[in-house]
């Protein structure tokens, strides 16, 4: 079988993971790669979580929120912004190519965008290949 | 350069006939109906803005009103009910006051006195004219009726009426040339840019065209019966004002009837019937045009009605009834009658609009074209409104 | 660890999920996961027979746990916890993995989506086991309110809740109550008496028997939550126990004098709204000169709809300018009067038929373009009159200048100075203009997403007296609602600290957005307040020592729901 990506991504349970309903209500179709996980707001994610589904073997990680001034807890969506640029640079420093990691706001009605930002991400990791993260624990071990 | 408001223009035109302006809120529905106008030449919805505005002195920079033919579409079709037809009329007589640089335009539109007063103070000096000279040199008048007709050159001598036409033309002349100086002035003078000499001549056969056929008219909704009338008032004025100004020596025969008999016919003909027509149309108040007349549409008409009337009874009295005395008396009461109205009308009022709607045509062409021109030497540098490069529709 | 006992329920919902997802091996493979105790797939799980079949095997097998997989749970989870509820089990004893919305209504490859159905449903079954019960509890309510600000709206909301007898505590700010109202002489579009109704307001309000009026006094410190807010006032002197609180604290006037080109402050003829409104209660017009003004140019939206200033309509603005130029015709029948506008909003009931009619007593409508309003200048030496005002009128597309010996501008309504510091004391959010943020623009306007607070009136954005009574009545009956019950509930997935553990560094207080969590100088740990937390969890995500945890979305549950996503496939 070819190659599927594995791409996990967390989403707001407010705007993003009701925008991902609203995709499914539309039957709006997209690739099977994403797998979502929910959580209450952007501001939640915790970098441990990102490090963790690399670990398990993520080819990619997505992080949706609501759009800026529209967060459902004023502004844990700004906050998910600054974490995640502190992330970016300590993934690369790991081997982690930058492009595995995206963050899109995705409001709740853009099933739409949800859809097609999954299907960019899931073509931009179909072409990069498999993540060495599992491959590179394997040789440490 | 910014335009100054001037919130007396309202009731200014007020005093002209202008009914209530407060109702238009500008909302161009006038402007989308009207069949004649078009693009660079918009109205009546700028014109009325401007009005409302107290722009009196940029609208005196417009040819739109003269454009105007008033068949009342607009009116009919107001959701505001706010008449912009009238508003547009009101324009009119505005902008023949403003042309007028002797103020009287302005007297006679505003004040039923001064216009009644000047037509009977100018009809007592041509009674005067007549009657004074015999007074003072009695025995001239011949009381018995010749064979065929009357010696109306023993009454009013052929030298002395020609030279009091001519004294007439000339001021008449002088009169209205000077308004329509003025207008083009104001009108060439919105373009901003040099107007070559040549266009004035290059142009000149709108005016030709459109003073004789008034063919804008019959882009007009409905208004073809109103236009072939027109066409007649204007044809019997052509034929009058010949026979009266070039060949009065053959008119005022006294011997007979002769070549002039014919056209003199039709003249009279053309020009009793039109003023019926015109008489009986402001009466009915049928046609959306007549709905709103004033003293002065009224006027002209009946005027004209009159001159008419008094020439065919003094033409009865003196080749079929040949009676002397009654078309001596005649004579003097139609001359009392056409030389105040020619006096009032021609370069003040009603009468006046048959010259400026033609000029404003041929001033419209020849700014727009100056306008073309510069914009080929010079592009960009122009788009100052209301001047536009368009030209007009013929 | 106690052996679990999970339940799998693989849901078909028809053929909506069946018909993609081999629901079957679905529930094959769950069976095989240690701790699962049973894995059953079913035609529709949210109906009786399907909530009843989750019943009898909590109770026959003795589940302690279960995973339903089928629709969004934002659709069904409150109904399979209340089956659990039923069943005996706490309701949090549930995870939903959603295979219909995020599986076979978004993919058409069976293989594919049944393989990803699997990994989802492997996840709840992961998360499951490491979930915990939580309790809901309750707290009393104490049943009086504080209203902050004295104006019309506050005064309203204020004998609103009083009027069905409860205690309310009216504090305005300045000495005096009727707030902005005070000297406004009469409103559009029927023009009736503001005074008057002030004075009916003011007469009630001091005379009710359940509201006390507390003029010239500030609120120093709001401490406490929902039910339960201490009230600190500045003066020191005394301490309010209230259960709700509701803001109405209003806007204050745009100060002209930011804009250069509004001539205001520097030409002594041009006025704004406010002071016009003080030349219309004395009866007197008058230029600097003391004459009667002859030509007055009202400009609109000075302040407002403007990429400078504030963007937003102030609303009220174009119905006040109609009126003054009512008052001005019966006051000067000779003036000229114009209105140099961008939009007319003559909004709402009677107010197009109040524009109408003030056209047609000769008010001259200038239209300018709100990206170029117009300016006001000094006129030549010479001039008749001593200002002018030019734009560029854009119904002829002329530039104009308007000779004017008085200018009214139409200033803005602007959220207080002040409104951020007040927003802060009761932890409410403000926009980008400084009004406070309802809790849902339709579904709940009169709420603030700090339960308790409530707003009401013009701080919340512009409004016309009409609209300020319509929302202090509103509000107060969300008030009503909220005390009259006497209790309140807590949600349970909030945040908890493990005060063993945390090392007092105050981190998750500087990110919590209801100021939720409290420092213990004590102990030197931080601790949630359960009953303002909302549970969004940044406080979690910031925790350099990982001792904050939003209960029910915790570390733990993410990290295993994680590992059971990305497992191996099998078969």
């Amino acid at each position: 079988m070819s190659y599927e990506p594995k791409l996990v991504a967390f989403l707001c349970n407010w705007c993003s993971y009701t925008g991902a309903d609203l995709a499914g209500t539309s039957r709006t179709k997209y690739s099977e790669s994403v797998r979502i996980v929910r959580v209450m707001c952007s501001g939640r994610i915790d970098p441990t979580f990102v490090l963790k589904a690399f670990r398990e073997g993520a080819d990619g990680v997505l992080i949706s929120g609501c759009h800026p001034g529209d967060c459902h807890y004023h502004e844990g969506n700004y906050k998910a912004l600054r974490r995640y640029h502190l992330l970016t640079p300590y993934l690369v420093q790991m081997g982690i190519e930058p492009e595995r990691i995206r963050l899109e706001w995705v409001s709740a009605s853009e099933g739409n965008r949800f859809a097609q930002i999954v299907d960019e991400m899931t073509a931009t990791l179909r072409t990069m290949g498999p993540s060495k993260v599992q491959a590179t624990m394997a040789n440490y071990a | 350069m910014s335009r100054r408001l001037d919130p007396t223009l309202p009731a200014r035109l007020r005093e002209m006939g202008l009914m209530d302006n407060s109702k238009c809120f500008n909302c161009g529905h006038c402007t989308a109906v009207c069949q004649l106008t078009e693009e660079g030449f918009a109205y009546p919805r700028q014109d009325i803005r401007m009005l409302q505005m107290g722009l009196g002195d940029a609208l005196t920079e417009r040819v739109e009103p003269w454009l105007c033919y008033y068949c009342g579409d607009c009116t009919k079709s107001c959701p505001r009910d706010a008449n912009p037809a009238e508003q547009m009329m009101a324009l009119r007589r505005y902008l023949t006051a403003a042309y007028d640089w002797t103020g009287l335009a302005w007297k006679f539109y505003t004040s039923k006195a001064w216009e009644i007063g000047v037509l009977l103070g100018l009809a007592l000096i041509v009674v005067g004219l007549f009657v004074v000279p015999h007074l003072l040199h009695p025995g001239q008048i011949q009381w018995e009726p010749l064979d065929g007709g009357v010696a109306v050159s023993s009454f009013a001598a052929v030298s002395w009426v020609h030279l009091g036409d001519m004294v007439m033309l000339g001021l008449l002349s002088f009169l209205l040339l000077s308004n329509i100086f003025r207008m083009g002035r104001r009108i060439l003078g919105a373009a901003r840019v040099p107007i070559p000499i040549t266009l004035y001549l290059s142009e000149a056969w709108h005016l030709v065209t459109h003073f004789a056929t008034q063919r804008r008219f019959g882009k007009c909704n409905d208004k073809e019966a109103y236009w072939v009338v027109h066409l007649m008032l204007m044809s019997g004025y052509a034929i009058m004002f010949l026979l009266v100004i070039v060949f009065l020596s053959s008119l005022q025969t006294d011997v007979g009837l002769n070549w002039t008999t014919l056209p003199g016919y039709f003249a009279t003909f053309a020009l009793l019937y039109a003023s019926a027509y015109f008489l009986r149309g402001r009466w009915q108040k049928s046609a959306e045009v007549n709905r709103y007349s004033t003293f002065s549409d009224w006027l002209f008409p009946a005027l004209l009605f009159a001159t008419s009337l008094t020439g065919i009874l003094m033409h009865i009295f003196r080749y079929y009834l040949t009676w002397p005395a009654g078309t001596y008396v005649m004579y003097v009461i139609h001359m009392a009658i056409v030389v105040p109205m020619l006096m009032v009308e021609v370069p003040f009022s009603k009468w006046s609009h048959l010259a400026y709607r033609p000029f404003a045509i041929y001033f419209a062409n020849i700014r727009s074209k100056a306008l073309q021109a510069a914009q080929k030497t010079q592009p960009g540098s122009l788009g100052v409104p209301p001047a536009v490069s368009n030209a007009l529709e013929v | 660890m106690n052996p679990q006992r999970i339940g799998v329920y693989v849901c078909w919902c028809g053929s909506n999920i069946a018909k993609i997802v081999d629901v079957e091996k679905v529930a094959r493979v769950m069976a095989r996961i240690p701790g699962v105790e049973v894995s059953r797939e079913y035609k529709y799980m949210c109906s009786d027979p399907g909530q009843e079949l989750i019943m009898k095997d909590i109770k026959e097998l003795g589940l302690d746990r279960v995973v339903v997989a089928s629709c969004s749970p934002r659709m069904h989870e409150p109904t399979f916890r209340k089956t659990l509820k039923l069943a005996g089990l706490n309701p949090y004893m549930l995870e939903m993995a959603n295979i219909r919305e995020h599986v076979s209504w978004v993919h058409e490859n069976q293989e594919l989506a049944t393989a990803k159905a699997i990994n989802l449903t492997r996840a709840a079954v992961h998360r499951v086991m490491v979930h915990a019960p939580l309790v809901q509890h309750e707290v009393p309510v104490n049943r009086a309110t504080m209203v902050l600000g004295g104006g019309i709206t506050g005064m309203t909301a204020a004998l609103r809740i009083a009027g069905q007898g409860r205690k309310v505590y009216l504090v305005e700010r300045s000495d005096e109550l009727g707030g902005r109202a005070i000297g406004v002489g009469r409103a559009g579009p029927h023009m009736n008496s503001v005074a008057a109704l002030l004075d009916n307001l003011t007469t009630r309000v001091n005379d009710s028997a359940y509201i006390d009026v507390l003029t010239g006094t500030v609120v120093g410190e709001v401490s406490g939550f929902v039910g339960n807010f201490l009230v600190r006032l500045a003066n020191g002197t005394r301490e309010l126990t209230v259960g709700a609180i509701v803001v109405a604290t209003g806007t204050q006037p745009f100060d002209a004098k930011k804009l250069h080109r509004s001539g205001y402050g520097r030409f002594p003829n041009v006025v704004t709204s406010t002071q016009f409104e003080e030349m219309a209660a004395s009866g007197r017009f008058t230029t600097e000169s003391g004459k009667a003004p002859r030509r007055v140019a009202i400009i609109h939206c000075v302040g407002s709809r403007d990429s400078e200033t504030h963007s937003y309509c102030s609303r009220t603005c174009c119905m006040d300018a109609l009126r003054f130029s009512n008052i001005l015709r019966d006051a000067l029948p000779d003036a000229a009067i114009y209105q140099a506008y961008s939009d007319m909003r003559a909004f709402g009931r009677d107010a197009e038929e109040f524009y109408a009619r003030t056209a047609e007593r000769d008010v001259t409508f200038l239209l300018f373009d709100k990206l170029l309003p117009p300016t006001v200048s000094e006129a030549p030496a010479g001039d008749p009159y001593p200002l002018l005002v030019t734009m560029d009128e854009i119904a002829t597309g002329i530039a104009i200048e308007v000779p004017a010996d008085l200018v009214v501008l139409m200033v803005a309504r602007e959220a207080c100075s002040d409104a951020k510091d007040v927003a802060k004391l009761v932890s409410i959010s403000v926009d980008k203009d400084g009004f406070f943020i309802e809790k849902h623009p339709k579904l709940d306007p009169a709420a603030t997403t700090t339960d308790g607070i409530y707003i009401a009136g013009s701080c919340q954005g512009p409004k016309d007296i009409p609209d300020c009574m319509s929302q202090a009545g509103a509000t107060a009956a969300r008030v009503l609602a909220a005390i009259t019950m006497g209790k309140v509930k807590v949600p349970a997935t909030t945040a908890t600290v493990n005060e063993d553990l945390c090392v007092g560094c105050q981190t998750c207080i500087s990110v919590c957005p209801y100021g939720a969590v409290i420092y213990l100088d004590k102990h030197r740990v931080s601790r949630v307040e359960e009953v303002i937390c909302k549970g969004c969890g940044t406080c979690a995500a910031a925790c350099p020592a990982g001792t904050i945890s939003p209960r029910h979305f915790t570390d733990n549950q993410v990290l295993q729901q994680l590992e059971g996503l990305l497992a191996a496939e099998e078969g």
